[in-house]
Formats: structure tokens, C-alpha cells, sequence
């Protein structure tokens, strides 16, 4: 099991909020700590804030960015720089704009795969042309690549599954699935070695938490409004995730 | 006025003469964003281009966030990101938000792009790069105008016509490192008279890239750095004029290198003294800012924070 803490809501975010937050992270045992851009609110940069928060703190740290709004090589290039200067430490979630075509989603999704496989790309669909070929460009690559390519062989990338057709390409790409808490919340299932992942609310419990993973692996993202909250879900929920049969007594010293 | 340097421009890039892994060269500009900054330096200022097979950094707002949370004075800019091959919503919101997580530190240099093969990979016709400029710059400047801090937004020029973009809009410039005192006396002219046309109140300050290096020992470090400015300037020069159908190497070479010598002119090398001289004279001209890059490729570490503390030295004397 594994457990994030996040994400951060960009939109109102100061550096001091997510530096403080972020450090509790590191201090509380999380694995990662995310941040969440909403371009619909103006809050972009989840891959640069990402790239800030791993020059702080030394766990992994994830962002979750927009998909649909803009060329997918840029995000593609944004995530490989992040990635880099993470020394490898970047995770991602795509989230799906609301307002695009799914066509148009699965066409972005396709050349966010090709360009970081490390594939030299030439890429035609509905939406899409890479390289364009448009004849006024002179002299116009065959294909393209992206480079420099992240420092992770393969950089950890969730799709947020709101949408039943979304797990289709999620799975055939190599893209983990991420999925809402809810009352009925289960893990999604793994795709390759990605484990299933859980956005959850700061209240969520060990117990329903390993409910919802049932035999498989599960990783947790979990939401808290500040460090003290961010300490205490660390405390609730670390040691039970990492071991079966957590000893109760653990959590009740307070070791002073 | 008071005259600031920045170091830069940074592209990580893993050149032929000296190639290195992009990780390393990721962590090695991370190091020189700390050491400017412990230099003294106002800022430090990142390149982007796209799809070149040294890796050039395709992406400068990542690495500016990385910067940002590495030091904690140090300004970061883009100089300059090709804003045409963007989606100006997106420069914008990421502008805004990294502005406000680096507490005012982040400013922005946009220009047109110039490389074909860029442009096609975006879907983009080059043709339209001005068109485009003229939607895409009034929205980026009034978000980075309204950014609570705000971002400072620069105009990269190095020719009259989009100096004459820039003044219709009051932005400031940020001049390329190619164009000598002379044209930069004419471009400010033609920049000053578009925006007096276009009633604007345009800032009598501008920024100016130099390429800038401090030595106490000519000789030897002039051996060192021809062949990285060899393929600097054959690099941005092939991109103009790509090699022809037909044309042999050992010719296009010659055609890349015939305007070497008139670009290598601009280089500003010298001791510590001369150096601040030659700077002050852009001072003189309006530009307040001046963007140093010494990293004309992958130099030797050592050898480029011997410059970097030569250049610290001409920071204090020029800002005093």
C-alpha cells in the first residue's frame, strides 16, 4: 500500500502553505505529496509546483494537471522536465476537461503515450497531426521525438476514471486508474504494476481503506487542510497500510 | 537607475563537444541558480526550444519552479519562450500561479520562434507566428498585469518590426544578444515611436541578453570557448537556414559559418574592468537589465564558476 497526502489546491496555494504542508508530508511518513492545477479556476502549473516541492522535501511528488486543454506534447515536455529536475520523483494524475470531445481525449492520451515511450512519432488522427506537415513549413521534420526524455524509465501516470470509457485506454496505454472515495469506493484495478488509486477525504479510515483494496494494492491519496491534519491521517493511516495486523498499541503511546 | 545582471541563458543542453545526461545537467543548473544567487545576481533566465536532438529545455516554467523552490531571492525568467507554439490560457495560468507560489519572483520573455520544424510539430503554421503574437500578447500581458504579484512581462526582440509590437503595447523589451549598440539605438527608436503613435506610456527600461565572459586569462580561455560558440552559433544559425537539398557538409558549414565573425563581435571577453565598461554602455542606452550568459554550452564547471564569480565582482562594481 501506499499513501500521498494531497492533492494541494493550486488555486489558493501560497509557497508557505504548500512548503508546510509538504514538509509535514515528508515528516509523516507519506510516500508523496500532491498538487492539483484546476485551469478552469486559472490555476495551472501542477508539473512546475510538482518540480518546486521536490527541490523541498525528498519523498516523490505528484501532480495533477488538465488533459485536453492544450498540445499534449507540451504536457508531455513539462512532465519529462519535471521529472528531470526531480532527479525522478514525478507521479502524475490526468484529469479530463470537461468540456472536450472524447474523441479528442483519447487522441491526446495516445500522443502523451507515444511521446514519452521514447518513440519517434508520427502521429495522424481526427484532432491530431504530429508532425503536422503543413506544407508552408520548410523544411518539415518526417517524425519527432521528445527530448530530453524523463530521468524515470517510465514516469507513473494515473487517469482519474469519471467515465466508463476511460479505463479502455488507460489500461491499453499503460496508465495507472484513479478513482473518487465514495460509500461503495473500491481500488481500482492495477494496470501492469501501477496499483489502483484512491482520491480520499481527510477522514477516511485504515480499516475502509484496506476494505477498498481488498487482495490487491492499493495507493491512497488522501486530502488534509493543513499540517496538524496532515500529521494526524499520517499517524492514523501509515502503519496499518505498510503491515497487516497493526498493533493497536502503537498509536495509543504517545512516546513522551 | 540602477543597472541589475542576470546570468543566463540556461538550455541544458547535452551538446556534441561535451555531451552529459540530462539529469546531470538538470542538477548542475539547480547549483548555478544557487550560486547566482549567492553572487548577488537580480535573476536567472532559462531558453526553450523544441524537438533538437541535444535536448534542448522544451519546457522553462518547470525548471523555473524548481529554481524557485531551491533558492529564495533569486528572480527566474523565461528568455524567451516562443509564445506562438503555446496556448496562451495555458502560459498564462501557469504564470500566474508559479508567480504566486515564487512570491514575485518569476517574470516572463515571449517572443515569436523562428525554427520551422517547431512550429510543424505544434500544428502551427510559421506564417502565422505574428498574427498569432498580435491575439496571444494583450491577453498574456493583461493576466500577468492583474497576477497577484503581478509578472513582469518581457517582449523578446531582435528586429525593429517586433519592437514595434512591443511599443504598441507599453511592454518592455528584452533584446537578443545578436544585435549590435547600433541596431539597438535604431530598434529603441522605432519602439519609442510606435508607442507614442499608439498613445501608450511605454517604460523607458528594457532588458538586453549579452554574451559575456570574465577571464583574467584570454588566451587560454578563448581556446576553450571556440568551439562551444562555434556550435551555439551554427545551432541558432542552421535553424534560420536549414541545409539545402544537395548541399554537401564541408559547403554548408561554410554558409553557417559566414556571419560568425559578425556575431562573435558582440561577445563581450575580457578582464573584470573592461567587462563593466562594455556593460555600462548598454546601460547608457536605456536597458537596466542585462542578461549575461556565459554557458555557451556545456563548459567545464569549473571554468564556468570562474566566470560566474568574475561576473559577481562586475555585478557589485556596475550596481553601485
Amino acid at each position: 500500500m501506499r499513501l500521498g497526502l494531497g492533492p494541494i489546491d493550486l488555486h489558493d496555494a501560497t509557497r508557505d502553505s504548500l512548503i508546510s504542508l509538504a514538509s509535514q508530508a515528508a515528516s509523516s511518513s507519506f510516500d508523496a505529496v500532491w498538487v492539483a492545477e484546476s485551469r478552469a479556476d486559472g490555476a495551472g502549473g501542477g508539473l512546475a509546483a510538482a518540480a518546486l516541492l521536490a527541490q523541498v522535501v525528498p519523498i516523490r511528488v505528484g501532480a495533477v494537471v488538465d488533459l485536453g486543454l492544450y498540445h499534449p506534447l507540451h504536457l508531455a515536455e513539462d512532465i519529462a522536465v519535471a521529472d528531470l529536475t526531480s532527479q525522478g520523483r514525478v507521479e502524475v494524475i490526468l484529469r479530463m476537461a470537461t468540456a472536450a470531445q472524447r474523441d479528442l481525449l483519447e487522441e491526446h492520451l495516445e500522443v502523451l503515450a507515444l511521446a514519452l515511450s521514447g518513440a519517434h512519432i508520427k502521429w495522424t488522427g481526427k484532432h491530431l497531426r504530429v508532425p503536422a506537415g503543413i506544407e508552408a513549413n520548410q523544411p518539415t521534420p518526417s517524425r519527432l521525438a521528445l527530448n530530453p526524455r524523463p530521468a524515470q524509465p517510465v514516469v507513473p501516470i494515473w487517469i482519474e476514471s469519471t467515465e466508463a470509457w476511460m479505463e479502455e485506454p488507460a489500461r491499453r496505454l499503460g496508465f495507472g486508474v484513479a478513482a473518487r472515495w465514495g460509500p461503495d469506493a473500491r481500488v481500482p484495478e492495477p494496470t501492469g504494476r501501477w496499483p489502483g488509486l484512491l482520491l480520499c477525504p481527510t477522514d477516511v479510515e485504515a480499516e475502509s481503506l484496506l476494505g477498498a483494496a481488498g487482495d490487491r494494492a492499493g495507493y491512497f491519496v488522501v486530502a488534509a487542510p493543513n499540517p496538524h491534519e496532515a500529521a494526524a491521517v499520517g499517524r492514523r493511516l501509515a502503519g496499518p497500510l505498510r503491515m497487516p495486523e497493526f498493533p493497536d498499541w502503537i498509536n495509543a503511546d504517545t512516546f513522551t | 537607475m540602477t543597472l541589475r545582471l542576470g546570468l543566463g541563458i540556461f538550455g541544458m543542453q547535452s551538446v556534441p563537444q561535451r555531451p552529459d545526461h540530462h539529469v546531470k545537467l538538470y542538477r548542475d543548473v539547480l547549483e548555478d541558480a544557487e550560486i547566482a544567487e549567492s553572487l548577488g545576481f537580480d535573476s536567472i533566465w532559462l531558453s526553450e526550444h523544441h524537438f533538437w536532438f541535444d535536448g534542448y529545455c522544451p519546457a522553462d516554467v518547470a525548471v523555473a519552479g524548481a529554481i524557485l523552490g531551491r533558492t529564495a531571492r533569486l528572480g527566474v525568467g523565461t528568455a524567451v519562450m516562443l509564445l506562438p507554439m503555446h496556448s496562451v490560457q495555458k502560459v498564462a495560468d501557469d504564470a500566474v500561479t508559479i508567480g504566486r507560489l515564487g512570491e514575485g519572483r518569476l517574470s516572463l520573455g515571449v517572443a515569436l520562434g523562428y525554427r520551422d520544424a517547431e512550429f510543424d510539430g505544434f500544428g502551427v503554421r510559421r506564417k502565422d507566428r505574428g498574427k498569432l503574437m498580435d491575439v496571444a500578447l494583450p491577453r498574456l500581458a493583461d493576466a500577468c498585469a492583474a497576477a497577484i504579484p503581478p509578472v513582469p512581462l518581457y517582449v523578446g526582440v531582435a528586429t525593429a518590426v517586433a519592437a514595434q509590437r512591443a511599443g504598441r503595447l507599453g511592454l518592455p523589451l528584452f533584446a537578443d544578444s545578436t544585435m549590435n549598440p547600433l541596431e539597438l539605438v535604431e530598434m529603441l527608436a522605432a519602439y519609442n515611436a510606435a508607442a507614442g503613435a499608439a498613445g501608450v506610456g511605454a517604460p523607458r527600461h528594457h532588458a538586453l541578453q549579452r554574451d559575456v565572459f570574465v577571464t583574467d586569462d584570454r588566451e587560454r580561455d578563448w581556446a576553450m570557448l571556440l568551439p562551444e560558440l562555434r556550435y551555439m552559433r551554427r545551432q541558432y544559425g542552421g535553424w534560420s537556414l536549414p541545409q539545402e537539398d544537395g548541399e554537401g557538409i564541408p559547403a554548408y558549414l561554410e554558409r553557417l559559418d559566414a556571419d560568425i565573425e559578425v556575431k562573435l563581435k558582440n561577445l563581450i571577453i575580457g578582464d573584470e574592468a573592461s567587462v563593466a565598461e562594455r556593460l555600462r554602455e548598454f546601460e547608457a542606452l536605456g536597458f537596466d537589465l542585462i542578461v549575461c550568459r556565459s554557458q555557451f554550452g556545456n563548459l567545464p564547471r569549473e571554468s564556468l564558476h570562474r566566470t560566474f564569480a568574475g561576473l559577481g565582482r562586475v555585478r557589485e562594481a556596475v550596481s553601485q
